[in-house]
């Protein structure tokens, strides 16, 4: 029985990193988090993950880049980035003053591209790990050309792991047939962890002018409208690999990222809610203590991976 | 910045599709810039998923400090059909104030001020706030245009104020029948002002620009984009600027209100 006056332990870890609680920010939702430093204590997270980061700047796609639809939004931002460069000289110092570890998130538009990202970014003492995005459904060379071919997959993350020895994090699109044969390969390629989903590619359309809402015509699907395919794809991946699963998609409460971390992910990632509640990965961290301490439950550990299904079926 | 969930003063309907929302803050006052702007939603929803974003109409002040604010909107889609439904002393979730705001120079003796329809939302605060902080300055001219009479919004109270107020209509049915860029060129082939500021429809705004460069005329633009955070975050308000190679900027941080000179329309 947990005494009252402790809070139960939220720490878990992933790959050779110990968070101190499994709330992360999705990349491109969370900025450089300087934005949202007016909003919230930043060191309370289990991770930041840094907007999306080329060798090169990049300016992104023209607009329209964002489009509501039913509970969820379209974006097609395009990796508009700062490269990384202008990151280390203009970002990392204020990131450097946070205590939550930084990961950032990179794409290539080749392997050597990935490859000499990782590179660079494996010498910054003060980046944590590294999240490489071969999902991106947004750009048309690179991005989820590399994560839909399991052997592309393979060959992007073994030449990313040849050239660190930080966290590796696979992120995944859901946009595959099966999503857990590229899991594998990729675990196989030496990834310290997945995390799944990316946005699922969709379109919208404007009636009366008959033209695509994106100027892009399609964009990745994010908000509460995809959630549940995250959790789906989460629950097939999670049985099939030995490495850590980072839950992303649609998580707005601390019941949503319960939901993942029950169906056995690790960790959770929050995007989209962070445009609607700057302030969501708090409430979500303070809501799965209080689930944790309504049930005297010592460890968010004892409760990953517990989802109870019925084996008559 | 704040982030809180306000309580509804009053919400006012103004003809067909326009309405005012007040809306009181509790926890800290504000410092706000006339033309920075407050995403609001409607708490405990999922649909719509968005805060929208509202430019600021006027601030309400309660012994010398800002305590909340006014919204002077137009039910245009989902967002603004659920926030035409809140009533007094319901709660809405606003962050704000964000953005960049009108900067009028030191130096600037006149302004004339072109509103298209709802674009007068954040061009009253402005007014507003040049009476109260400027008076070094002359009045500013208000130009006024909208499709029809109800489009034309504001008009008592600046005609309160004493302005100087041109008003045109597309049909005709109040002032002058036309487009509203047409008598501010009347004008300023009379007196040059320091500056011009716009906010209104894109066709209208081009024509500002067009006129501004015409007459060599400082201009800011108020710029109305779709947004998800409204805090630099997304990346979703991107907006074109310069001249030659295709650059963005980003309306919720770099504007909304924005420099014409380094703007392309």
């Amino acid at each position: 029985m947990m005494n009252n006056k402790n809070e139960p332990d939220l720490t878990v870890n992933i790959g050779k990193i110990e968070l101190k609680n499994p709330v992360m920010t999705a990349s491109g939702t969370f900025g450089y988090a300087e934005e949202f430093e007016p909003l919230i204590d930043l060191n309370r997270l289990g991770a930041i993950i840094v907007k999306g980061l080329s060798l090169h700047p990049e300016k992104g796609n023209p607009p329209p880049r964002i489009v509501e639809t039913p509970c969820g939004m379209l974006n097609a931002i395009g990796l508009e980035n700062i490269g990384i460069d202008q990151f280390q000289k203009e970002k990392l110092p204020f990131l450097k003053s946070i205590s939550t570890p930084i990961i950032v998130n990179i794409f290539g538009k080749s392997i050597e591209g990935y490859a000499d990202l990782a590179g660079r970014i494996d010498g910054v003492e003060e980046i944590s790990g590294i999240e490489v995005n071969i999902s991106c459904p947004n750009i048309s060379a690179g991005g989820m050309a590399f994560g839909i071919d399991p052997q592309t997959a393979y060959d992007v993350v073994q030449a990313v792991r040849d050239r660190t020895t930080k966290l590796l994090i696979v992120k995944l699109s859901p946009n595959v047939t099966d999503i857990v044969k590229i899991a594998k390969k990729v675990e196989e390629a030496g990834a310290d962890a997945l995390s799944l989903i990316n946005t699922i590619t969709g379109m919208a359309v404007d009636v009366e002018t008959r033209t695509p809402k994106l100027a892009n015509v399609t964009g990745g699907l994010s908000g509460p409208a995809i959630r549940p395919v995250a959790l789906r794809m989460v629950w097939q991946v999670v049985r099939n690999v030995a490495i850590p699963v980072v839950g992303v998609g649609g998580i707005i409460t601390a019941n949503d990222a319960l939901e993942f971390l029950i169906t056995g992910a690790r960790a959770v990632q929050v995007g989209t809610a962070n445009f609607i509640n700057p302030r969501a990965t708090m409430d979500i961290i303070g809501g799965i203590t209080d689930f944790l301490k309504k049930r005297n439950i010592e460890k968010v550990t004892d409760i990953i991976g517990t989802l109870k299904v019925s084996t008559s079926q | 910045m704040i982030l809180e969930n306000a309580k509804v003063l009053w919400n006012k309907k103004l003809g067909p599709s326009y309405y005012k929302v007040g809306l009181q803050c509790w926890n800290s006052h504000l410092d706000v810039v006339p033309g920075q702007f407050v995403m609001i939603r409607i708490p405990g929803q999922m649909d719509p998923l968005l805060r929208r974003p509202f430019s600021i109409h006027q601030t309400l002040i309660d012994n010398g400090v800002v305590k909340g604010l006014e919204v002077l909107y137009q039910v245009v889609g989902k967002g603004t059909a659920r926030l035409s439904k809140v009533k007094r002393n319901d709660l809405v979730d606003i962050l704000g104030p964000l953005g960049k705001g009108f900067m009028i120079p030191r130096s600037a003796r006149m302004v004339f001020v072109v509103a298209g329809g709802i674009g007068i939302a954040p061009l009253f605060y402005l007014i507003s706030n040049l009476e109260k902080t400027r008076h070094d300055m002359h009045r500013p001219v208000v130009f006024l245009g909208g499709r029809s009479k109800r489009d034309i919004l504001c008009l008592e109270e600046l005609s309160k104020k004493g302005l100087n107020i041109h008003v045109t209509t597309d049909d005709g049915t109040y002032g002058k029948m036309g487009l509203v860029t047409d008598l501010l060129e009347k004008r300023l082939e009379k007196q040059l002002p320091d500056m011009i500021c716009a906010c209104g429809p894109s066709a209208m705004l081009k024509k500002v620009a067009v006129l501004s460069e015409k007459y060599n005329t400082r201009c800011q633009i108020s710029l109305e984009t779709t947004m998800a955070c409204g805090m630099g975050a997304c990346l979703g308000c991107a907006v074109k600027i310069g001249n030659g190679k295709e650059k963005y900027a980003h309306a919720c941080v770099d504007g909304p209100v924005f420099d014409l000179d380094r703007f392309r329309l």
